[in-house]
């Protein structure tokens, strides 16, 4: 891949054509952990946008038979030994009669795996309808498994993560949970965007009461600890509502706090860019304020915006996560990866069913990927020092 | 070794990598300092002499690799290549600080805010001379004094912010001195400064080398301070140094083109105003894929085509302690190859 | 110079900066006049105030007091600190900057193009695109930048590069004025020769007039027509550049011009010492500013501020012993 190629640039005629971005283009691309993250991010988000075709199971289907129960286990080897294509086993219920050490008598129920029929690992099998992006209709999905005589089996199922409390497959749930926790942030940081930068660069730019009243207000919704403003704002959202409608709102409730920051960050780099002597060179040249605030300043600092925003996103996957996590956001069936740590609530939940923390795993890899691409962002935002 | 010279500096190469290639910041310096003398080391930013004393240190960054040899008349150990200690290592350490200072061109960045003067000035004592805490704010005191610092006791128990620049450059300066080195390294400890308050700096460093009797490398890029302060100066270009005399003779009578156009474009107030300034045409190449032949070959107004971009001069003697490397002046553009050898 | 018409008239510019109550007398009560043509250089130490100073003349910033009388083109006297924003953007032209730092003074996302470009768009919005281009070409050429490089970055440029293109930036709206703030201090030495060469050319091809503020005196001394002293704020002297340099008359000026690193080991002038430090402007000394550090001070020094008069045809000074005082300056030979 070109991408990781150790590319020696040198200082020729392209470096000097070069913009602003190609040159943090450049610089972000020597940085090795950035450029991973930017790869596993891609990854992630592409599984988010195709999570329909991807899963095998669609949101409503679950199955109280697998309910709690670990990753399917998947065979390579037939019966003698020999290998074969991988295949499945399904469960079945058993009841199971027996005497406890006082003598008495009781009955238990086990799933435990049928032998009496093999399910084969197929690719591109039929499932659920379902639509990518709301428009592409279609119901083939990556993999699924047939029996026997190579027809489509409901009954069967392969749960490659194991099996939530519902019976509900983990694999496809953290991909529709993706749709959510790795949307929500950005949707938030559009609005913070907007929201930082008027109202930063409305108290950068005028200074004096209008920049006092903002401060303050930023002082005083900073303060605030997010999870009791948290509680309070949910408490205002209407109990049924529609799945779109949560969504709209977790991500206002998640920009309410994230504007603050960047607002901070807009005026800072609002007041020092107005001092640079190039500004002043501008204004000595008769350019008007409005140009010099859309040509000079607004690019100077965008740069550092995106830094920032970058640097955000995390707080704000982790906010979206313990929001669902305490029951503030998305409910089951909907889901996000919060709902799905829900299930981890209980230790004994964690003891007996160690696949479940496996959504956590996304989203810690997530958070740290979109650290790691904000540091080499930061390091490369001024391409100038 | 010769006995009278503290440091000598054998064919030094620095070269730091980055990200375009191996840049080679400083090509193959030679000189030496001898006791008590002051040697200016002059050149345009980026010709590699603030690598060059930082390498004597040992205080480079970690991309810059330096090669050759710079022996030091050290107390303990005798005379030493100081590049082939390690740069974290106990030995360079009873060296750095105590044998050999350094003074910085920002005294606002050189001192921590967060501690007095007096504490900064005593770590080196503390570290160096006496572990008694008493005996050391006493030395310290007294090199206070020494340099000129008034009211020392109070200033002592002051923080950095409470200083002015030049009396700050006074504290950085007792800081260098008082574990009574043998060679100071002054780099631009001046350019920061305003005009008078850069004369009272000078001439303090002056008195000083007399009293403390020690050697100074004096870096800068200033001529006017290079004529006030030093007794023999070295030219540096693009990483090489290309004329080195005393300080009388390299004014009065400079003969590598390079000097000769740094002094032409200064101009000496009461002298008669020329129409123009003397000004060496074009700019500093990079010290990146640098080609053949002399470093100052597309500036020079002396050039000669097929010699001069063909071959790298090395300096030799043309008079009393008077050293130059370049082929237009020595006239032996014919036998660069003999004139390599006789060099050695 | 040519003929003595005089451009600028400066007259008792005040600047104070107010900050959380405490007022800093950037500048106080300094005049001077500026003919066509000229040089004058303004010395000075830092914090003495040069660089507001010249930050008023250009009205980047907006004095306190004081009057800066114009004479434009059309040989209308305007007050440059008093005229309205529609006038001011005719007027603006004419009076322009250079400014000391070639890496901030460019905006690093401009290619060199649209930097010279944008002063001609903000004043003449309607010329044609090819007209615009051409005159970017000539202003390059002039200021001895090559013409194919104009579509890279600034980035692309070495700090002297850089420093030919703030002055054809400077030039390109055909100012008649251009306050040179430091404009070769941070460049090296043989680069600064090149700019110093640049700006004496161009100074007599368009008949500038130039403000040159500048902490190095003998750069000061070799471009200047008149020379200028600050000291905390206040002008302490003004003069042709020879007769400040070879007999000052303030005791300021002397220990300054002593001070003088002279590149030639064999001159050893004596230094006239300097006591203490600069006081600190927002609470200036009492009586004349500098009698905390002079050593011809008297007890009148202490109480009253000396009047800047011309005590010579052309040379003013603010002393009270100016007249007795035999000071030591330069000797030229000639």
């Amino acid at each position: 891949m070109a991408f990781f190629k150790k590319k020696k640039i040198e200082k020729d005629e392209s470096y000097y054509l070069a913009s602003q971005w190609t040159l943090m283009w450049r610089k972000l691309k020597k940085h090795t952990l950035a450029k991973i993250s930017m790869v596993i991010l891609l990854i992630l988000y592409l599984g988010a946008a195709f999570a329909d075709f991807l899963a095998p199971y669609g949101l409503e289907e679950f199955s109280s038979l697998y309910k709690d129960t670990a990753p399917t286990k998947i065979y390579w080897s037939d019966e003698e030994g020999n290998s074969c294509a991988p295949y499945v086993y399904k469960l079945k219920k058993e009841n199971i009669k027996g005497r406890d050490e006082n003598g008495k008598l009781y009955m238990e129920t086990v799933v435990t795996e049928d032998t009496s029929e093999k399910f084969y690992l197929t690719f591109f099998v039929e499932g659920c309808e379902y639509k990518i992006f709301g428009l592409i209709p279609g119901n083939i999905h990556l993999y699924g498994l047939v029996n026997e005589a190579g027809e489509v089996d409901r009954s069967a199922r392969i749960n490659i993560f194991g099996a939530d409390r519902y019976g509900g497959c983990i694999f496809s749930r953290i991909l529709f949970g993706a749709q959510v926790s790795l949307t929500v942030p950005f949707v938030s940081a559009a609005i913070s965007f907007v929201l930082g930068i008027l109202l930063g660069g409305v108290s950068g730019y005028f200074g004096g009461w209008i920049d006092n009243v903002i401060q303050r207000v930023i002082e005083v919704l900073s303060a605030i600890p997010s999870i009791p403003l948290w509680l309070a704002l949910s408490a205002a959202i209407p109990p049924d509502i529609s799945v779109s409608a949560m969504y709209l709102y977790i991500t206002i409730i998640l920009s309410f706090i994230g504007w603050t920051g960047l607002a901070r960050v807009v005026r800072g780099k609002f007041i020092s860019l107005r001092n640079e002597d190039f500004v002043m060179a501008a204004r000595l040249a008769g350019v008007s304020d409005f140009k010099i605030i859309v040509k000079h300043m607004v690019p100077g600092f965008l740069s550092y915006l995106i830094v920032n925003l970058t640097l955000g996103i995390p707080g704000s996957i982790l906010g979206e996560t313990s929001m669902s996590y305490l029951g503030l956001g998305m409910k089951a069936p909907a889901t996000s990866w919060g709902v799905l740590l829900q299930e981890t609530e209980r230790l004994a939940d964690v003891a007996q069913c160690p696949w479940k923390m496996i959504p956590l795993i996304f989203v810690i890899v997530t958070v740290l990927a979109f650290n790691f691409l904000g540091d080499g962002m930061r390091d490369a935002a001024d391409p100038y020092k | 070794m010769d006995n009278n010279n503290i440091i000598e500096v054998k064919d030094l190469r620095i070269n730091i990598k980055i990200d375009e290639g191996t840049l080679t910041a400083v090509r193959g310096v030679n000189f030496e300092i001898r006791k008590g003398e002051t040697l200016g080391l002059v050149g345009e930013s980026g010709c590699g002499k603030s690598l060059t004393s930082k390498a004597i240190l040992g205080i480079n960054e970690k991309k810059c690799k330096a090669e050759g040899e710079i022996w030091f008349e050290a107390d303990e150990l005798g005379r030493v290549d100081l590049l082939t200690l390690n740069p974290r290592g106990k030995e360079i350490r009873s060296v750095r600080g105590k044998q050999i200072s350094m003074i910085f061109q920002e005294p606002m960045v050189a001192f921590s805010p967060m501690y007095t003067i007096g504490n900064q000035i005593n770590e080196a004592t503390l570290l160096h001379i006496t572990k008694d805490k008493k005996k050391a704010k006493e030395i310290s005191l007294e090199v206070m004094r020494k340099v000129g610092i008034a009211n020392a006791e109070k200033r002592y128990d002051q923080y950095p912010h409470e200083f002015s620049g030049g009396m700050l450059q006074r504290a950085l300066i007792a800081m260098a001195l008082v574990c009574n080195p043998k060679l100071l390294i002054a780099d631009e400890p001046t350019t920061a400064l305003d005009v008078t308050i850069q004369a009272q700096i000078l001439e303090l460093m002056k008195s000083l080398q007399k009293d403390f009797g020690m050697s100074i490398l004096f870096i800068t890029h200033d001529l006017g301070t290079v004529a006030r302060m030093c007794d023999r100066v070295a030219v540096m270009y693009l990483g090489k140094i290309v004329e080195s005399a005393p300080a009388v003779e390299i004014y009065k009578n400079p003969q590598h083109p390079y000097t000769q156009g740094l002094i032409g474009s200064v101009h000496k107030i009461g002298t008669k105003n020329q129409e123009r300034l003397f000004s060496i045409e074009g700019t500093v190449p990079l010290a990146l894929n640098l080609p053949a032949g002399c470093g100052f070959y597309d500036r020079c107004h002396k050039r000669i085509e097929g010699v001069c971009n063909v071959y790298d001069p090395s300096l030799v003697d043309i008079g009393e302690d008077h050293k130059i490397a370049c082929f237009a002046c020595t006239g032996c553009p014919n036998a660069p190859k003999n004139q390599e050898v006789t060099d050695k | 110079m040519s003929e003595s018409k005089k451009i600028l008239d400066v007259q008792n510019i005040h600047m104070r900066f107010n900050s959380k109550g405490i007022c800093v007398r950037a500048v106080t009560d300094v005049s001077f006049t500026v003919n066509e043509g000229e040089t004058i250089g303004i010395v000075g130490e830092s914090g003495c105030g040069k660089t507001t100073l010249g930050r008023c003349i250009v009205r980047a910033y907006e004095p306190s007091e004081g009057t800066v009388l114009y004479t434009a083109a059309n040989g209308e006297v305007i007050d440059f600190l008093r005229i309205d924003k529609k006038t001011m953007k005719e007027y603006r032209k004419e009076i322009q900057m250079i400014f000391q730092d070639p890496y901030s003074s460019l905006d690093p996302r401009m290619t060199v193009l649209d930097i010279i470009k944008e002063p001609i768009l903000a004043n003449y919005p309607k010329m044609p695109k090819a007209e615009v281009e051409k005159k970017v070409m000539d202003i390059a050429a002039k200021v001895g930048l090559n013409t194919t490089y104009l579509k890279r970055y600034p980035h692309a440029f070495s700090g002297g590069q850089r420093q030919r293109i703030g002055i054809a930036r400077a030039l390109v709206l055909n100012p008649r004025v251009i306050v040179c703030d430091e404009a070769v201090s941070a460049l090296d030495v043989s680069i600064q020769a090149q700019v110093i060469n640049l700006l004496h050319d161009l100074q007599k091809e368009f008949n500038l007039t130039y403000l040159f503020i500048s902490h190095d005196l003998s750069v000061v001394e070799y471009i200047s027509d008149k020379v200028g002293v600050m000291y905390l704020g206040k002008l302490v002297e003004y003069a042709p550049t020879k007769a400040l340099f070879s007999k000052p008359l303030h005791p300021y000026t002397e220990s300054l011009l002593s001070a003088v690193p002279v590149a030639d080991p064999t001159v050893q002038n004596e230094r006239i010492p300097l006591e203490g430090e600069i006081p600190n402007p927002a609470n200036p000394p009492t009586g004349c500013y500098f009698h905390t550090r002079c050593r011809y001070c008297t007890e009148t020094c202490k109480q009253e501020a000396p009047a800047y008069v011309e005590l010579e045809p052309d040379h003013f000074v603010a002393c009270h012993r100016a007249r007795e005082l035999k000071l030591r300056g330069f000797s030229y030979d000639e």
